[in-house]
């Protein structure tokens, strides 16, 4: 395995050469770009990358021109994790004949998938390559919502939320179903890594992804993507909307060993009130009328029941 | 630039190629040492999407490097761990380096795009007092 | 290593395992597979291989067919020999995924054992999945039998993976009445196979990291037509010479001659009957029976479907008064693929030949002898009178009221 690239603080990570270039055509103060950055800048080995039909590979893989620095595939919606894990097993095939070009060098392979991609109709290619265990890194970028077509609803969608197609309206409120649980789903397949990450606690993150290349097998990156233009917050206001998701543990940072080892990697000095982070974002607004405000409680009970429940598990151990 | 080629003159299967030359390692060598090939979108701007601009005030960074790590368009550049500058090629005017600033005052400050950066470093803003 | 397989000089195999051993000769370096009747044991024969140490590639059993395409595409993107095979659903599964690896230019080898699409579902050998698949961007070949099975699967990966072509091959064979008819094969020595095929050699390959490349971008309105136009070109234009370069270095080979269009008795023929598959065989004994009885019947066997040999064809059926072409997939409202695509072939020259169509043999259903003499009976007639004496369309061997139209 190769050497885990030195990160001890920001100002020695600053020194890293990006793999992923600008002029892309990514909304100003997409998250995307900054989770992209720092999963890529995590490591110095070379990159075989893939990436689901959305936002990342619409926005930078544009003919005539692509914003990536490493060989890098695209097919469809559903297979950017098995395009990696097909890469992976020619990789394996070639150095057991003896026939790869660079054999000293020791490649990672990450396949990149909006939720929409990863929770819903990618789910089962990602399934299978969990299952049959390819040596890859799947980052899904999660902005809980099918954002590349104009914000439809996707299984990462939180309840209230509202999108195009489930639209708050005078006899709705939104989103009615509540966000899949994909890091258990992907623990329960045997990985031997799965992580939530969010690109704010860049130091948690970068941990994590090394962590991640350095484990063999399939590892499962869940990254919170906040969404300036599907979220409707003001561009600028992306770190700061994900510090609120992290400090009110709506998503909180863990992470799941074997399956079965759940530590909390983030546990906030001050716990941020849901209420707060729900009112920083226009598709929430609806929640803030006197006839919804009752859901904002059942927010706020349902963040602490799931805080409890990662404590439990992080005690059992099991 | 690529525009306007006829059916005849790329590489089939629309492939892309990010280098004209080989690099020993990528991941080590910085953007002005590399063989940008004119496929890669480095060598494209979108300088024209502002309508805001960040202008950098060296005197008062701290070199923290918040503003390098939060850009989402490799804008901020960095060498030796030092801040050197905003690049406007590849700067969409987010705003997101200004917000993450930590310094009093801000290091870094959104003006009009049209804004004269000598004039603006003049006329700094002075430090904040903590009102609340 | 692999180990290498000490194969008789004739050994008896059916479609499937003829398929099976020209996978295991050419070594190819990922199979990404699913089962699907009638082309499971393609799969289960590879996987028996890897099993006894006669293959040393990667094997991923993956968990859909649309998965195995797409594990294909990027093991062949990586840089490497990439095959599968599938049928029917299976490949309507994977349909979009063809589309994407031609587009890409990836030389994938893919072996269509060709059965019905439901519903209702039928496990049993037609050419409707062969149908489905025409427009692809895939290089398409047919076989009408086991040894051409192995034979053609053989050339697939020399014609697709050629650094003018590089482009996706289907070789097509005929659910159940090839792929699980057992026939004498005539073999060829391991290292021989795979020294005609050559050892795979790279192409803007992902894993040559000197040389970073993005696969599969996007193009919009401004772009996407000269993208198309050139993947068309491409194939009308660099296909069939090294089609005909390989069919030539076989024959050299072995013996065996492969033809872009395989014209039977036609020189003289006054009625022709043009099919696919196993049916061209038969089609050919009945032509025997009537060229003894003095009449001028001549086969045309479709072997290089895409692309497709329009000006070949008219070479071949000019001067035919009398034309049936057989489909063996149902056209759901109007006529079958090859009289449209044989009228084409004729249009624009001074044949004028009668044509009509036959719809035949769905969902396994048997074209028997007797079907296809009645056949040829028609277009006698038809030639005779010098127009046609029956309905355009007619479906033979079919229960109930006679089925014609137009």
């Amino acid at each position: 395995m190769s050497e885990i690239k030195k990160i001890k603080n920001l100002k020695e990570f600053s020194t890293s050469a990006d793999r992923f270039e600008g002029a892309n055509l990514l909304c100003p103060g997409c998250a995307h770009s900054i989770i992209v950055r720092e999963v890529l800048n995590a490591t110095n080995d070379d990159l075989v990358i893939s990436a689901s039909t959305g936002c990342l590979e619409v926005c930078t893989a544009v003919y005539p021109y692509t914003s990536w620095d490493a060989s890098w595939i695209h097919i469809g919606f559903e297979n950017s994790s098995t395009a990696v894990a097909g890469a992976e097993a020619m990789y394996k095939a070639l150095k057991r004949k003896g026939r790869l070009m660079q054999p000293e060098r020791t490649p990672k392979f990450v396949a990149f998938g909006g939720d929409g991609a990863t929770y819903d109709i990618g789910f089962q290619w990602l399934s299978g390559c969990f299952e049959r265990g390819h040596d890859m890194m799947y980052v899904t970028l999660d902005n809980e919502v099918y954002a590349n077509t104009g914000g439809q609803r996707s299984s990462a969608t939180p309840i209230g939320s509202s999108t195009t197609t489930t639209p708050a309206g005078r006899v709705s409120y939104g989103e009615k179903k509540n966000k899949k649980d994909m890091l258990a789903i992907m623990a329960a397949h045997g990985s031997p890594y799965v992580a939530q990450v969010a690109p704010n606690k860049w130091k948690d993150m970068i941990k994590k992804i090394q962590t991640g290349f350095q484990t063999e097998g399939p590892v499962f990156i869940n990254a919170m993507s906040a969404c300036t233009t599907e979220w409707k917050f003001a561009p600028e206001d992306t770190i700061d909307i994900s510090d609120l998701a992290t400090d009110s543990l709506v998503f909180p940072l863990y992470e799941i060993i074997d399956g079965k080892e759940w530590n909390i990697t983030y546990r906030p000095k001050n716990i941020i009130p849901v209420r707060d982070y729900l009112g920083a974002q226009g598709r929430f607004k609806h929640l803030f009328k006197k006839e919804n405000e009752y859901l904002i409680e059942e927010w706020q009970k349902r963040i602490d029941s799931n805080w409890e429940y990662l404590q439990r598990r992080e005690e059992s151990r099991v | 630039m690529a525009e306007n080629n006829g059916w005849d003159q790329f590489d089939a299967g629309a492939i892309l190629f990010s280098f004209n030359d080989k690099v020993d390692n990528i991941a080590t060598t910085h953007a002005e040492d590399r063989p940008y090939s004119k496929s890669n979108s480095y060598t494209a701007s979108v300088g024209d999407w502002r309508v805001a601009k960040p202008i950098f005030n060296k005197d008062f960074c701290i070199d923290c490097q918040f503003c390098w790590i939060y850009c989402p368009d490799i804008s901020i550049l960095s060498r030796d761990k030092k801040m050197v500058g905003v690049d406007y090629d590849h700067c969409k005017g987010c705003g997101i380096c200004v917000e993450v600033c930590p310094t009093n005052p801000k290091s870094l400050l959104m003006f009009n795009e049209l804004a004269d950066e000598e004039t603006e470093l003049a006329a700094w803003p002075e430090k904040e007092s903590k009102e609340k | 290593m692999a180990d290498k397989m000490d194969l008789l000089e004739v050994e008896v195999w059916d479609g499937n395992m003829a398929a099976s051993q020209a996978f295991r000769q050419v070594q190819i370096d990922v199979v990404a597979a699913y089962p699907i009747t009638p082309s499971t044991p393609v799969v289960e024969n590879y996987a028996g291989f890897l099993a006894d140490g006669y293959v040393d590639g990667e094997y991923v059993m993956v968990e859909s067919e649309h998965a195995a395409m797409s594990g294909c595409v990027g093991a062949s993107a990586a840089g490497g020999r990439v095959a599968t095979a599938t049928s029917s659903q299976g490949f309507a599964l994977m349909t979009e995924v063809l589309y994407q690896a031609s587009g890409m230019r990836l030389p994938i080898v893919l072996e269509v054992v060709n059965r019905a699409l439901a519903a209702p579902l039928n496990v049993n050998g037609d050419h409707s999945d062969m149908y489905l698949g025409r427009d692809s961007g895939w290089i398409q070949l047919d076989t009408f039998s086991p040894q051409e099975a192995y034979d053609l699967t053989l050339m697939a990966f020399k014609i697709g993976e050629d650094h003018n072509v590089r482009l996706p091959v289907m070789v097509h064979q005929d659910g159940f009445i090839c792929s699980h008819t057992a026939q004498g094969v005539k073999t060829i020595d391991d290292d021989v196979a795979y020294n005609f095929v050559g050892e795979f050699q790279p192409f803007n390959a992902m894993l040559d990291f000197e040389k970073p490349a993005s696969y599969g971008v996007q193009t919009e309105e401004d772009w996407h037509f000269e993208h198309k136009a050139r993947q068309h070109n491409d194939l009308m234009t660099k296909v069939f010479p090294q089609i005909q370069s390989v069919f030539d270095g076989f024959e050299k080979l072995t013996g065996r001659k492969y033809r872009i269009v395989e014209e039977y008795d036609m020189e003289d023929a006054d009625v022709a009957i043009v099919a696919m598959g196993t049916s061209v065989e038969s089609v050919r004994i009945i032509a025997n029976e009537l060229r003894e009885k003095g009449v001028k019947a001549g086969v045309v066997g479709i072997r290089v479907l895409r692309p497709f040999p329009l000006t070949e064809l008219a070479k071949v059926f000019s001067g035919v008064k009398a034309i049936a072409t057989l489909d063996r997939s149902s056209p759901n409202g109007t006529v079958g693929m090859l009289f449209n695509e044989i009228s084409g072939v004729l249009i624009n020259t001074n044949d004028n030949p009668i044509m009509n169509n036959y719809i035949y043999g769905l969902g396994g259903r048997d074209l028997t002898m007797d079907h296809i003499r009645s056949i040829y009976d028609d277009l006698i007639v038809n030639a005779e009178a010098g127009a046609l004496q029956q309905p355009l369309q007619q479906f033979i061997g079919l229960r109930g009221p006679k089925l014609s139209f137009y």
